[in-house]
């Protein structure tokens, strides 16, 4: 069991300390950062091998380089890898862990265990997804795998379960990092820090953790359908049994969309502190670019259907996507310009992150002018699945996102790591990287207006399109190199490269305020913000605009003497180290992948969980500063019950994905029994109601404590998982019922809706009495404090409550509307 | 404030929010029943749709506002969980609006 938070010395830098087991436990917020950093530049390389392999494949016709087998699974692997194991987690993971809490003035994030968990599972997720490797069984149906291709009955080898299990494990965590950072940045900002002053980067991984939380449900539940499909024989892809495979594009893209935006909002935040510190010039527009930045997330999530306009959804719905893809290069185009703005009149300072700046701003053009062609129905039916796809999806995500990221590692690495890279080899890896880029890329465009389908594993030497080809491959190499060079530039740096100042490239935001690499505990004093571009109003004063000059006509509002003061010195607490969240993630990839080998590995796998997660629940019985620790800075509320809030609004949309399925496959079974025949409304009116009461129960619980009447709070919490109970024992009765009359998760389209729906809904409720039943232990043996009891029932109590409205509307839809035929 | 103050305060607004959960509870029981009541009547059968939603939804926003206690707390919350609500119920009109034009062949 760890201690109480400690407190550390004052000279300690992040990286000093703590051995292997000390990176194994840690929580701090710049040492996940570096695990995601080193994992993700393993799966980067990984990636990066399987693309060079299917590039030699490539470069001349009629090859067998690779078997059109392995192709597939080369193909799939790579754009799982570079989309969820590289530039998603390396924005998400890498950067926004290492740099938001030290742009908005805090000592870590909100929730430091759950950081530590989502990388350890996205880790796990990991390796999964790349498990197949071992056993000629990776991945191979593409990386959007559509359905029907991913059911058992034509992938039947083990390829798309490590596919479907690895991306459930991974995205578990995102969520989890969606929700840490989210509250994070609602709540811990530093005395001052609005959000009209917060850097453009926080902006932008807001608005991606945002987007995260309501992406990721949808694709959660898409991939459950695949696993009961795949596992338990149900259809729900299956137009044999009335189903179609359409629902997977509509699910798998109601996620897709909003990841591509997942993946460029960090690029965006990267290049406009980049481009505003090496232009020496605040941004051009800084409201405009945050509405925009805002507008975007706002609009990509209902775009999705255009990826989807060759299937032919109507004139009607093709228009409405069209609309609104087009639309969103409206707040795109105010980015660029914006970033165009920003450098006229400036003293531009070509450093490697600006060239990478510089570079994505023409580059990322190029991919979003392609896209809006895509935008177009009539146009994106010529182009889908051709290579000018390929060539439009790279320019946007490797000219414009992973050279932002680049650029991003440029800039921030002397943060990072307290040294400096080599300028000169850098500008090589830059110039190198930009003419291997193009020369892979560009060719696609025509490559694809010419015809050739993307994901044909070899081609006839009479297409025309050889030579292209070939270029195309040795462009790839060109990559290649210049990879090397980024890798031989950091090994260098890190062996013997110039020491880094605090402050290496005159930067705007507080990270620049810190020693370089910064301390475990970030800032001695939280600083108090005065105005935007806080550390450079500190450095230059009033009215500062330029390096070294100063303009009479800055605005009193955004600017501010003494801009980066500081609350006085206090004590400082930070969290203790914790093996629990590698634990957990271990618990839940055995639970979820065990399934593969061994039955009983999931059932320990479950088990690992429930336990792992208790126990860190109680790890700090007593720590009466962590829960001081725990009220925002800039809001004044508990993290938790921020957190517990954004949780139940992601599940809605869990729900949502769920109970939006049952509504379309309705009254569409081919067989029987449907919801008209089957559902048993006496009983279920009467487990409404006892639900509808633990409601109450649970409220006069949570009175109870608040009055300190303890002995009354578990009285009421008792009744409450008494009332739990008795509805989980109505829905076992009413399955074990409907099975023996016949209805499996694989007799029809009802019989599968209804038991998923139905299911997670009491797995919520199960979740629900053991979390009450451990609050009752820890109340009888004492182990809360008063405040952090509090908290706990109060989320428990959210928790609970929100369990009951989504039953509150399953009651209606599925059983009192169940003599309605068709939604 | 005496500590003694804040005590018999904090018990007033016990006993009043005691008083408001049960009538809460009352209400949810009693639409429960009418939905269930109306479900069995066939002559509402074309109305039933509207009217369950009409009435699940008062149970749900009963739920949230005073158990859920966003009828009491900092109205950040509500700007949290409002949201989702909004785009969950986009994501099942649209899916169902979508799949409904393509079952039916436009």
């Amino acid at each position: 069991m760890a201690a109480l938070p400690k407190e550390i010395g004052h000279e300690e830098t992040y990286l000093e300390g703590g051995g292997i087991l000390g990176w194994l436990t840690t929580v701090d917020h710049k040492r996940i950062a570096i695990l995601y950093g080193v994992t993700v530049l393993f799966f980067f390389l990984l990636g990066g091998i399987e693309a060079l392999l299917m590039r030699i494949q490539l470069a001349r016709p009629d090859s067998h380089f690779v078997s059109a087998y392995v192709y597939n699974e080369l193909f799939t692997m790579h754009g799982t890898t570079m989309i969820f194991l590289v530039v998603m987690p390396v924005g998400l993971g890498f950067f926004a862990n290492f740099i938001v809490p030290l742009q908005i003035g805090a000592r870590d994030v909100a929730f430091p265990r759950i950081n530590a968990l989502s990388f350890w599972i996205f880790l796990c997720g990991g390796i999964v997804l790349n498990l197949g490797w071992l056993g000629n069984a990776a991945p191979d149906a593409g990386w959007f795998g559509y359905a029907n291709l991913t059911e058992r009955y034509y992938s039947p080898g083990l390829n798309v379960d490590f596919w479907s299990l690895g991306l459930l494990i991974s995205g578990v965590g995102s969520i989890l990092s969606g929700l840490n950072f989210f509250v994070t940045i609602i709540n811990m900002r530093a005395p001052g820090m609005t959000f009209m002053r917060l850097p453009l980067f926080t902006w932008s991984v807001l608005i991606m953790f945002i987007l995260i939380l309501v992406a990721f449900p949808p694709l959660t539940v898409g991939l459950i359908f695949l696993v009961m499909d795949r596992f338990f024989g149900a259809h729900f892809y299956d137009v044999v049994a009335g189903a179609t495979p359409l629902l997977w594009q509509h699910l798998f893209w109601l996620f897709g969309h909003p990841e591509v935006y997942i993946m460029v909002l960090p690029a965006f935040g990267i290049m406009s502190e980049i481009v505003s510190v090496f232009s020496r010039k605040p941004l051009f527009g800084y409201p405009v670019m945050a509405y925009s930045t805002v507008l975007i997330g706002f609009l990509s999530y209902g775009v999705w259907a255009h990826h989807m306009f060759a299937v032919g959804m109507g004139p009607t719905a093709d228009a409405a996507f069209a609309l609104s893809s087009m639309l969103i290069a409206i707040p795109t185009g105010i980015k660029i310009f914006s970033w165009i703005a920003t450098m006229w009149g400036g003293e531009l300072n070509l450093k490697v992150p600006m060239l990478y700046a510089l570079a994505f701003i023409i580059q990322f053009t190029m991919g979003g002018l392609s896209g809006i062609m895509h935008a177009q129905p009539a146009i994106d039916l010529q182009q889908t699945d051709s290579y000018f796809v390929v060539a439009h999806f790279h320019y946007v995500l490797f000219g414009g996102s992973l050279f932002a990221l680049l650029g991003g590692l440029y800039y921030w690495w002397p943060k990072v790591t307290g040294r400096m890279m080599s300028e000169k080899l850098g500008k090589w890896q830059f110039w190198l990287t930009v003419i291997g880029f193009n020369v892979t890329f560009f060719p696609m465009h025509l490559l694809g207006a010419w015809g050739m389908p993307r994901r044909n594993y070899t081609y006839l030497p009479y297409m025309g399109w050889n030579r292209l080809n070939m270029l195309s491959t040795v462009g790839a190499f060109i990559i290649a190199f210049a990879i090397l060079l980024l890798l031989i530039n950091m090994a260098m740096s890190l062996r013997d490269g110039e020491r880094a100042s605090a402050d290496p490239w005159d930067g705007r935001t507080l990270e620049w305020a810190i020693p370089s690499p910064p301390p475990e505990y970030n800032f001695e004093r939280i600083p108090i913000v005065h105005g935007r571009d806080v550390f450079w109003l500190d450095k230059y004063g009033t009215g500062a605009t330029t390096h070294g000059r100063i303009s009479g006509g800055a605005s009193a509002s955004d600017v501010g003497v003494a801009a980066l003061e500081a609350e006085p010195a206090t004590e400082i607490h930070l969290p203790s180290p914790s093996i629990y969240p590698l634990l957990i993630a271990l618990g839940m990839t055995m639970a979820i992948a065990g399934y593969l080998l061994w039955l009983r590995i999931a059932l320990t796998g479950v088990f690992l969980t429930v336990f792992t997660v208790i126990a860190m629940a109680f790890e700090y019985p007593a720590a009466g500063a962590e829960v001081h620790s725990a009220i925002g800075e800039s809001t004044g509320l508990d993290n938790r019950k921020v957190g517990i809030w954004s949780f139940i609004g992601s599940e809605s949309i869990f729900f949502a994905s769920l109970i939006a399925t049952y509504m379309v496959y309705k009254g569409r079974d081919l067989v029987g029994p449907t919801a008209e025949t089957i559902l048993n409304i006496p009983l279920t009116s009467t487990t409404t109601f006892v639900l509808l009461m633990s409601s109450l129960t649970m409220v006069l619980a949570q009175d109870s404590f608040r009055i300190k009447s303890d002995r009354w709070g578990r009285r009421w919490l008792l009744a409450t998982i008494l009332l739990g109970l008795v509805f989980l024992g109505g829905q076992v009765f009413e399955f074990h019922d409907f099975y023996m009359r016949g209805l499996s998760i694989s007799t029809n389209l009802f019989g599968e809706t209804f038991y998923t729906l139905v299911g997670f809904h009491g797995l919520h409720v199960l979740i629900g009495v053991i979390i009450l039943s451990c609050l009752v232990g820890a109340s009888y043996f004492g182990w809360f404090d008063e405040r952090r009891r509090d908290m706990a029932v109060e989320e428990a109590a959210l928790y609970w409550h929100f369990v009951d409205v989504v039953w509150i509307v399953i009651f209606s839809l599925i059983y009192l509307m169940r003599a309605v035929t068709k939604a | 404030m005496s500590g003694s103050a804040v005590g018999h305060l904090e018990h007033e607004i016990h006993e009043s929010r005691t008083a408001t959960y049960l009538l809460v509870a009352l209400i949810l029981t009693a639409l429960t029943a009418a939905e269930v009541w109306i479900s069995y009547i066939p002559a509402l059968l074309p109305v039933l749709v509207p009217m369950l939603l009409v009435l699940s939804g008062a149970k749900f926003a009963l739920v949230a506002l005073f158990y859920m206690h966003l009828h009491y707390d900092n109205w950040v919350f509500s700007g949290v969980f409002v949201p989702f609500l909004f785009l969950a119920a986009f994501v099942i009109l649209v899916l169902l609006g979508l799949m409904m034009r393509y079952f039916s062949g436009f």
